[in-house]
């Protein structure tokens, strides 16, 4: 019996064991607590994507221009004002004198011109933001072309078998001029090429910090210098932003402290901010209401919603920039080989003035979303002239569901509305479903998916009408427009209009603000006539937290969030 | 008893690498791409250089490289959180699981075996409906119920233990029992029905006839033989308590093996799931070994190595 009681004991033991092996423990709490979406992605600037990537993005590097913290404008970072040439192509940037990486080393031109032709030999999934700067799209595919020989002529038997060479940087408008003057040249005008600049995937890297990180087997098979990811976890990453990252423990928290060597620290009201993982809203919002941290920056609409309808003063909602959209596939033939009634104008006008939007976010959504006919937000850029589309008109549907050649739904065929499982898609699904149902006479089947299943048939154009959403990146229309470009990777519509393309490629030309701005408004009249998509309504952005506790929080549709100036009193 | 270890042992890796291919293929036929993880689709050049960075080209390939590397101990990097490679996110999420587990399994070991004895002992008194309707309770509430009670209970209500803190005792304490509640319910009964057969058997009879004391009886000879059907669940148990639960650690927002696993399969993470799969399937092998040895030694009339056991 003793030794029965033997193996509880020394499972008490390892358990005591096992405790101290699992970490944590006491770290004392960081000036601002917030939970992001979820856990980070990655902190590579290359491939920072996600919204919580981006949102440290922000704290811990500092591209040669930043976010100005109210109005989220471009404004000098690293380096002071750039000079402009007058034809404005040519942009020269002279790095701050008082500008440090997080070890105190002097943030150079080196760093920025490694970090973007890293981006241009590695790309990364806003590597395209590079191609208005000179020669760098021709030189990214000549560097691919060239680790493509090189890997053929590498395995070849042949020792003797020519190695390519590489291809030189010199044809790249990225100058340095000197040790803190770089100067860059665009193969034409481009009105938001600061914003551009201000957009992570400029951010500068410290390239000396990083030489123990380059994967020699990669290097030995192609010749290129690819650094294995673990440059970015602390201690190993180097930043140049307002904070530094101190510790991370997966899946738990980030801790970043601000950096004694940031040019402008005096400014840093917030000295150390945890950035806490949450993947569960309900938990998040938990924590919070017991005091565990400052601020969500995200939560779900369904949740947001009932919050507000108790008249709690600590959740902000104010109107973010993306649109909830259904969409619709525009190709001759559906992927089972049907023929697709979407690609007649008419029948998608139809569905599109079918759908009354106000009883989606009056019932479904329930945080005083806008609804619209347009697909960029009209709020989001300053002076766009921005189109209406096709509003709600049951009459005018059915006709163009006659003149199509369905009269009352008939002879329509077996169709399915696509969307995820994840949030509110599935109650929108049935409203829509329903009043096409009543105005059309069409009764279109649901089909509920997972989100990556979902994303991989939307791609592939495996689906005849879809849900489907688009959020801005940067300040300027084509950050939306250039969704539905031809050639762009991500028109799941298939939705092919050369008029489209002109006015786009017109409009990125365009050197007068105005001018630039009314081509885009045309673009975009044009897509919303031919109604590839259905804009339901734009989103809006949820924080929480408690006003009288939490100061210096702006609320902007990009929901960026500069971090430095915030302060907690607790 | 040596060789049949080895032996055991020998089959390991045998059996790992039949799950290990299976486990891949199931992952590399899902639809869905681990490098697609947004709603903006990666251009076709980055999509070849992940691709090609991670030795997942073809299936073959992917197949031919990570094996080899996993023979050296490393399960590879992370297809979605770049820059931790499995090794470390196993490193990180394990401890937090076996610690949840240990306690889970101390609980229902100690007060299940404790209710069940006392019930077979006592059989059809207070303390046998007490038992039964723990049991009841055990079995038929799923874990996410218990969790979700126990922590807006204790933690959102009560405030006696922290949330989103890890690193103390106390911390253990609410996902610990959630996770044994289950277990707790089955060594229950299962020591219950085991205690009830073991003391109408001869040898009792006789150990009573010879003038043993009750309690001698009961607990130095009865238990003893009693245990042995629960220790043949403790294996299974212990594989499944000690390698996380999803439910109980997304309530309880921990980053143990079961979020991890579920989050692999849900990202297409495949290099996580075969880390996961493989660390689980090592625990099973392992804890069914240590099962079967242990049936041995607490009754040295059951020879393990006789054709057909521990199979």
């Amino acid at each position: 019996m003793a030794r029965l009681l033997l193996i509880p004991a020394a499972m008490l033991v390892l358990l005591i064991g096992a405790l101290v092996w699992s970490g944590g423990g006491t770290q004392s709490r960081a000036d601002l607590t917030f939970i992001n979406r979820g856990e980070i992605g990655t902190l590579d600037p290359n491939r920072m994507a996600w919204m919580q990537d981006i949102r440290v993005g922000y704290c811990i590097f500092e591209g040669l221009y930043t976010l100005d913290p109210a109005t989220l404008n471009a404004v000098p970072g690293a380096s002071e004002p750039a000079e402009i040439s007058a034809d404005k192509t040519v942009y020269t940037f002279r790095i701050r004198p008082n500008a440090r990486w997080s070890n105190g080393d002097p943030v150079t031109t080196a760093d920025f011109v490694f970090a973007w032709k890293r981006m241009l030999q590695e790309p990364g999934d806003y590597t395209s933001l590079l191609y208005y700067i000179k020669g760098a799209r021709e030189y990214m595919k000549a560097f691919a072309e060239w680790g493509k020989a090189r890997s053929e002529a590498t395995a070849k038997a042949d020792p003797s078998a020519a190695i390519p060479a590489e291809p030189g940087f010199a044809g790249v408008g990225i100058e340095p001029l000197d040790s803190r003057t770089l100067r860059v040249t665009l193969n034409h005008p481009v009105g938001f090429f600061l914003d551009i600049i201000a957009f992570p995937c400029c951010f500068p890297l410290h390239e000396k910090s990083m030489q123990p990180f380059i994967d020699k087997d990669v290097r030995k098979a192609t010749g290129k210098i690819v650094y294995d990811k673990r440059f970015t976890l602390p201690p190993n990453l180097l930043t140049n932003g307002a904070y530094e990252l101190t510790s991370w423990d997966f899946k738990r928290r980030i801790r970043l402290t601000a950096s004694q060597y940031w040019w402008n620290k005096d400014a840093v009201k917030t000295k150390s901010i945890d950035v806490v993982s949450a993947d569960d809203y309900l938990w998040a919002l938990t924590i919070y209401d017991t005091g565990g941290v400052d601020w969500l920056t995200d939560m779900s609409g369904e949740l947001a919603a009932d919050l507000l309808k108790k008249g709690r003063k600590d959740v902000h909602v104010y109107p973010g920039f993306g649109t909830y959209f259904y969409t619709f596939n525009c190709k001759e033939k559906l992927a089972d080989g049907r023929k697709n009634p979407f690609a007649d104008v008419r029948v998608r006008q139809a569905f599109s003035m079918a759908v009354n939007k106000q009883v989606i976010v009056d019932n479904v959504t329930r945080l005083g979303e806008p609804i619209t006919t347009q697909y960029i937000p009209p709020y989001a850029f300053e002076k766009y002239p921005s189109p209406k589309g096709l509003g709600y008109n049951v009459e005018r549907a059915k006709q163009l569901m006659a003149e199509a050649g369905y009269p009352g739904g008939k002879g329509f065929p077996d169709i399915t509305l696509l969307f995820n499982s994840e949030g509110q898609h599935g109650p929108i699904a049935q409203i829509v479903r329903r009043q096409w149902q009543e105005a059309l006479g069409v009764d279109l089947r649901l089909e509920s998916i997972e989100i990556n299943t979902f994303r991989q048939r939307l791609h592939n154009k495996e689906y005849a009408v879809a849900r489907a959403s688009w959020y801005g990146d940067y300040n300027d229309p084509s950050t939306f427009t250039d969704k539905y470009k031809s050639e762009s990777d991500n028109n799941d519509s298939a939705w092919i209009n050369p008029e489209y393309d002109a006015l786009c490629a017109k409009a990125d030309r365009e050197r007068d603000d105005g001018e630039r701005l009314k081509l885009f408004a045309q673009a975009e009249k044009l897509l919303l006539e031919e109604a590839p998509i259905l804009p339901m309504y734009h989103y809006m952005n949820v924080y929480l937290y408690r006003p009288e506790q939490v100061h210096g929080m702006m609320h902007h549709s990009r929901n960026h969030q500069v971090m430095w100036p915030i302060e907690v009193k607790r | 008893m040596g060789t049949y270890i080895a032996i055991r042992l020998l089959q390991f890796p045998l059996i790992l690498g039949v799950i290990y291919v299976a486990t891949f293929l199931l992952a590399w036929v899902a639809p869905g791409d681990p490098f697609q993880q947004t709603d903006r689709t990666l251009p076709p050049e980055v999509l070849a250089q992940l691709r090609e960075r991670f030795h997942a080209e073809s299936a073959w390939e992917f197949l031919t490289y990570y094996p080899w590397q996993l023979i050296q101990g490393d399960f590879g990097p992370s297809l979605i959180h770049q820059g931790w490679s499995v090794n470390q996110i196993l490193g990180a999420s394990l401890p937090v699981s076996i610690t949840i587990g240990l306690f889970a399994l101390i609980v229902a070991m100690v007060v299940g075996v404790t209710l069940g004895a006392l019930a077979g002992v006592r059989r059809g008194g207070p303390v046998d409906w007490a038992s039964l309707s723990v049991s009841l309770i055990g079995i038929s509430l799923p874990g996410f119920v218990t969790a979700a009670l126990l922590f807006a209970a204790f933690c959102v209500h009560l405030r006696w233990f922290p949330i989103g803190h890890w690193g103390s005792l106390r911390d253990v304490v609410l996902p610990g029992l959630a996770l044994s509640l289950m277990p707790m319910a089955y060594i229950a009964r299962l020591t219950r029905v085991s205690m009830i057969d073991t003391l109408g058997s001869d040898y009792i009879r006789t150990g009573r006839a010879k003038g043993l004391a009750r309690n001698t009886v009961i607990w130095k000879h009865a238990l003893r033989n009693a245990l042995l059907p629960v220790l043949s669940y403790i294996g299974p148990a212990a594989a499944a308590t000690l390698t996380g639960s999803f439910v109980v650690e997304k309530v309880f927002n921990l980053p143990g093996l079961g979020q991890h696993f579920v989050g692999s399969v849900l990202n297409r993470d495949q290099t996580l799931i075969l880390g996961t799969v493989m660390v689980y399937s090592l625990f099973l092998l392992s804890l069914n070994l240590l099962v079967d040895i242990g049936y041995a030694l607490v009754d040295p009339r059951i020879d393990v190595t006789a054709k057909g056991a521990g199979a």
